[in-house]
């Protein structure tokens, strides 16, 4: 019988945002041809969003890098595998010996999956002797990370997705939810169907403001400001849950001290919500059986991060809407796989399972388990300290897989200088991107739909990617890259991996939260969520069950309000802000190759309000020059009253027009996560 | 919101062989008409796609008139079937979201037919100032 | 169960035809470990035990899809009667050919009639199932057709103020084949806004709906945002009956009305058309 026509449906997880649909990959013939959505997955129920429904073409791309590039006199040439990698191989080593482990850095990768995040990282640790490994988790929810820990004691989502649909008052702030996390945004507007209030503080008008039972909007980067405030009338009007404070928190005292100083007076001058808005808005939050908070990088991407997580942490815990369903802190994480990359130790602080590197048990525990003595005892160094450094010449080389800091990070003048400051630069991606172009060798890397492996959701359910074409030319999957290198620096003992579900074997014993979660299970559950510690449990979803939190007890932290680094002045007297559209993703090197979604939003703009758009006689459309004391970039206007007076906004996929241009490199003290969403900026026309 | 000094703004597409023939003879021959519509002239009614109609109230058009030749005379044979056919079913749709279908009409209209021409916009005008200015946006309708 | 013995009927008719040789493959649904369900091209020597009926997936396009790269294939589909007569529709407009499908039909039982309101439950050959009635009372239907205009107007406007754009409806349709897809000409709806723009991008595909829609469904259950598409898409069917005496699906031998001039379709055609 002929072996044709083959038609394959292949279970597969979104590599787009957090929410973690699954659905098909639809092949024919071996040839992929497009997506279905799955009825039975509980999250996606048959639905998906439009980068969902197109997140197959960039797959197959004529753009995609296939063979290996070195760079010669300044020019790509292709290359074998053997001589690519024998010659990164030999670079690291030599670098290595000349200026020490430290002075390489790695950059992994929120978009791959959790094995190739546990094997970068182990590559790092093990074979370079170093913890300078990161991704860019620490540019959108390092705070999360940061201020969840130390409150909580674990740095998640505390609850599920599913369960919002049950909640009765629903605080949103800093997540334009139905454009970023849509088939959250669906169940919110299922929840207020259910008869849920809905409160938005966010500072622009977003499609979810006209679902909003109240929508207040603040003057960007006032959250602690206006949380204070929200508990100042809570524990003012003795709102808040007694019980719950008494039995299962502390720092109580300090709290309500420093509230009492928010009065909605001050806090209305500060952050421009009216008193009485923000007094009802308390008032409603606190009256819900299940309140919820969501957010997202409107609340962690400031200098003051951390403060803002730990404020939403607070307001939680006062009203006892913690360790129950459909209640909790819930970060919604921008990437597929971002909350998988932190699970698996991607982070210059901890091994996988937040085990820290500067703990000695733990330590033991990795060279133990990783057959390498003396593994690095100090902190290792964030994204943005590494490109920092690298400008400086303390960081001799990095190793990129999957991340495009030429777009994604801050200030990209900036960081176009210290990579072109190194001696040698190694990106291993599916494109040649604007990171990319900078590299000594580029690696071509498979995409999900061509390799095997997991990715973990925002909700922390852990869920397979399954393969479902052969790779595109020559690339390979990023684990097997990085595996095939540890043999060629001579530490096959520690990387004999033939699969990912070998690797996931590994992870399984060194790392608690998911020790239970195996291949064989995924299988047949489907979906775990972690904590899972063994292969008995069921998955943990929701967190800190019946107020016992991991730390013990919940700590509260009187946090007070911090201006943003940079304020508007006569130079630049315009606020800044930055954020997505639901068209693209990240730095659009995957959407932008999807001729879908780019004729839906083909380039970036900048919101500016009539107002504003007046005084500098712009029009809708008009080219403008928008500038900040980082630079400048032309882009096309958008006058809308989506943004208010004095504020305006830009997408930061665009490479054409760059936000990141313009936006603060000066980072939270504690989870050094830059301001994207604050600094001061001029528009002329 | 009926207001007494609305006037509405309107659009009209003829084809090309009979209606706007007919509205130019009524031109012609200086027939008093209201002068707040716009003439969009079509080879045939039947090029007249419904998006065209909706897109045009969503422009801000109070009222969409399509005028085309009597059936049995399209120079094309049949283009104005399909007009005969898609207007009414688009004005079924229009009622059913909620947008007066009285703000679309189709009538026919021949080269000859000046009176006749300058008779159906009056009574389309007036209807569509009876019925109020079209909302859009989000709360579109009406 | 009854709805064992349905899927054990419907089993053995699959297995039937790929023994003999009816088909080469079969178009069905197949349940895999952890309890998913997908669409599955059968091939003889499968074990039909995974074979399943529900959730039920929009099958004509999956015939459709393998059909045009293996047009010589003999190609059987297991199919309800909204995917019977989603392939009739497919077939007036030159995609499949009806006499080469291998139908191996199955009947609703009634539960799913009235979940699908569905007025012809079962396809016109049934190899698995009992034939149950049609269904008619649509109760969120008969709530629509009871508000006035301006009631209307308030519904739709919050359903469609919903939307996010996806194009799940028009990705999930089984008639939704056009190369060139209307809702994406700039002319008629404006790129890149969310909601889509109102009321072009809900009208626009609405009207598209006419003389094609077989009521499946699919397009509400792609829905993530709940807009109860098929109720407008009722309304429609509803009108193109009364007014060409047209049923999309039920008799492929009727020419599709929009595309026919008055001889063949003759309506009244009266003052404003109406
Ligand atoms: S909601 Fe998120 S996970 Fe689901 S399809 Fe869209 S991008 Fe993918
Ligand atoms: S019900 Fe929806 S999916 Fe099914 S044919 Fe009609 S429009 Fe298409
Ligand atoms: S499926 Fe629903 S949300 Fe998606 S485009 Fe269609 S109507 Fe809009």
């Amino acid at each position: 019988m002929e072996a044709i026509p083959e038609y394959n449906c292949v279970l597969t997880t979104c590599p787009y945002c957090g929410c973690g649909c699954q659905y098909y990959l639809q092949v024919l013939d071996g040839e992929l041809i497009g997506v279905t959505p799955c009825k039975t997955h509980p999250i996606s129920q048959g639905k998906l969003c439009i980068k969902g429904w197109n997140s197959w073409q960039y797959v197959v791309d004529q753009g995609r890098l296939t063979k290996p590039l070195i760079k010669k006199d300044g020019k790509f040439v292709e290359a074998s595998w053997d001589e690519a990698l024998d010659l990164v191989a030999k670079k690291l080593k030599e670098l290595k010996e000349k200026y020490g482990p430290d002075a390489l850095g790695y950059l992994s990768s929120a978009k791959t999956t959790n094995e190739e995040n546990y094997v970068m990282m182990k590559f790092a640790r093990a074979v370079m002797g170093t913890n300078n490994v990161d991704h860019c988790a620490r540019l959108c929810h390092a705070s999360t990370v940061a201020g969840l820990a130390a409150t909580f004691g674990s740095g998640a989502m505390t609850n599920s997705i599913p369960e919002i649909e049950y909640a009765n008052v629903i605080l949103i702030t800093g997540s334009n939810t139905i454009e970023q996390h849509p088939l959250m945004g669906k169940r919110i507007l299922a929840a207020k169907e259910k008869g849920a209030k809905i409160i938005l503080v966010d500072p622009r008008a977003i499609q979810l403001s006209n679902f909003a039972d109240m929508h207040l909007r603040q003057r960007p980067g006032t959250d602690v400001a206006w949380i204070n405030g929200m508990m100042n009338v809570i524990i003012g009007e003795g709102l808040y849950d007694k019980e719950f404070v008494e039995n299962f928190t502390e720092g109580f005292e300090e709290l309500k001290k420093l509230v009492a100083e928010y009065t909605p007076e001050k806090v209305e001058k500060i952050s421009g919500i009216p008193k009485e808005q923000l007094v009802e808005a308390a008032r409603l939050y606190a009256s819900g059986d299940a309140s919820s908070i969501v957010y997202s990088m409107g609340i962690t991407q400031h200098t003051t991060g951390t403060d803002n997580v730990k404020s939403c942490a607070n307001l939680a815990m006062v009203t006892g809407n913690m360790g129950k369903p459909s209640t909790g802190v819930n970060p919604l994480r921008g990437q597929n796989n971002v909350q998988g990359a932190c699970d698996l130790g991607a982070l210059p602080v901890v091994y996988s399972g937040y085990q820290k590197v500067i703990d000695e048990a733990a330590r033991k525990k990795f060279e133990e388990a990783w057959n390498t003595p003396n593994l690095p005892p100090e902190n290792g160094i964030t994204v943005v300290e590494m490109m920092n450094a690298a400008a400086d010449g303390k960081i001799k080389g990095i190793y990129i897989m999957g991340e495009n800091p030429m777009l994604s990070n801050p200030d990209i003048n900036h960081v176009r200088k210290g990579l072109e400051n190194l001696e040698f630069l190694v990106v291993q991606d599916i494109f040649l991107t604007e990171t990319a172009e900078l590299a000594d060798v580029v690696l071509p890397g498979a995409t999900y739909a061509e390799k095997d492996g997991t990715f973990t959701a925002t909700d922390r359910q852990v869920q397979r990617v399954r393969k479902a074409i052969e790779p595109i030319g020559e690339s390979r999957a990023d684990w097997e890259i990085i595996t095939d290198l540890a043999n060629r620096m001579g530490r096959g003992d520690i990387f004999p991996y033939k699969s990912a579900k070998d690797i996931m074997d590994e992870i399984n014993r060194v790392t608690p939260s998911y020790a239970g979660i195996t291949y064989d299970r995924l299988d047949k559950l489907g979906r775990l969520p972690w904590p899972c510690p063994a292969e008995d449990h069921p998955g943990t979803v929701y967190l800190h069950k019946d107020g016992k939190f991991t730390r013990g007890k919940g700590l509260f932290f009187a946090v007070p309000f911090l201006e943003p680094a940079e304020l508007p002045d006569d130079d630049y007297p315009l606020i800044m802000t930055t954020g997505r559209v639901m068209f693209h993703f990240h730095t659009g090197t995957m959407t932008r190759k999807s001729r879908e979604l780019n004729r839906e939003v083909p380039t970036g703009f900048v919101e500016i309000n009539p107002a504003d758009a007046e005084a500098r006689k712009i029009s809708d459309k008009d080219m403008v020059k928008v500038s900040t004391r980082r630079g400048e970039i032309e882009i096309p206007a958008m006058v809308t009253e989506r943004v208010p007076e004095g504020i305006i906004f830009i997408p930061f996929h665009f490479k054409e027009c760059a936000a990141n241009v313009l936006t603060n490199p000066a980072l939270d003290p504690v989870a050094k996560i830059p301001e994207f969403k604050v600094c001061a900026a001029q528009v002329k026309a | 919101m009926n207001d007494e000094n609305f006037e509405p703004r309107i659009l009209v597409f003829c084809c090309n062989w009979c209606s706007y023939a007919g509205a130019d003879l009524a031109g012609v021959s200086r027939l008093q008409m209201p002068s707040n519509f716009r003439i969009v002239r079509v080879m045939c009614s039947g090029r007249v796609e419904p998006e065209f109609v909706m897109r045009a109230l969503r422009n801000g058009f109070d009222g969409v008139l399509i005028l085309a030749c009597h059936i049995g005379d399209c120079h094309y044979i049949a283009g104005n079937h399909r007009t005969a056919k898609r207007i009414p079913l688009l004005r079924k749709l229009l009622d059913h979201v909620g947008i007066d279908s009285k703000r679309v009409m189709l009538d026919y209209v021949s080269a000859a037919e000046g009176e006749k021409f300058k008779t159906v916009i009056s009574g389309f005008i007036d209807d569509v100032r009876q019925i109020g200015p079209i909302r859009t946006g989000l709360k579109w309708g009406a | 169960m009854a709805d064992d013995k349905r899927v054990d009927e419907l089993g053995k008719a699959v297995k039937e035809a790929l023994d003999k040789g009816e088909a080469d493959r079969v178009v069905g649904l197949k349940v895999d470990s952890d309890g998913s369900v997908r669409p599955y091209l059968w091939v003889k020597g499968d074990d039909v035990s995974a074979l399943v009926i529900s959730p039920k997936y929009p099958l004509s396009t999956v015939y459709r899809l393998v059909h045009e790269k293996h047009p010589d294939m003999k190609l059987g589909i297991v199919a309800r009667g909204c995917d019977e007569r989603a392939l009739v529709e497919l077939s007036k407009r030159g995609n499949i050919k009806l006499d080469e499908i291998v139908l191996i039909g199955i009947a609703c039982n009634s539960d799913e009639a009235q979940e699908c309101v569905c007025h012809v439950p079962y396809p016109t050959k049934i190899s698995a199932g009992d034939k149950v009635e049609g269904v008619d009372t649509d109760e969120l239907l008969e709530k629509i057709k009871g508000m006035s205009l301006e009631e209307r107007g308030e519904f739709w406007s919050y359903y469609f103020g919903k939307c996010m754009k996806c194009y799940g409806c028009r990705n999930s349709c089984p008639l939704c084949t056009c190369k060139d897809c209307k809702l994406e000409q700039e002319l008629f709806v404006t790129p890149g806004e969310l909601p889509p723009e109102y009321p072009m991008f809900h009208l626009l595909r609405a009207f598209h709906t006419v003389g094609r829609c077989i009521g499946c469904g699919e397009c509400e259950a792609a829905c993530p945002m709940g807009i109860p598409l098929t109720k407008l898409y009722k309304l429609l069917r509803d009108d193109v009956k009364e007014m060409f005496g047209y049923e999309a699906g039920m008799d492929p031998e009727a020419e599709i009305p929009l595309l026919t001039d008055l001889t063949v379709n003759p309506i009244e055609s009266g003052e404003g058309g109406a």
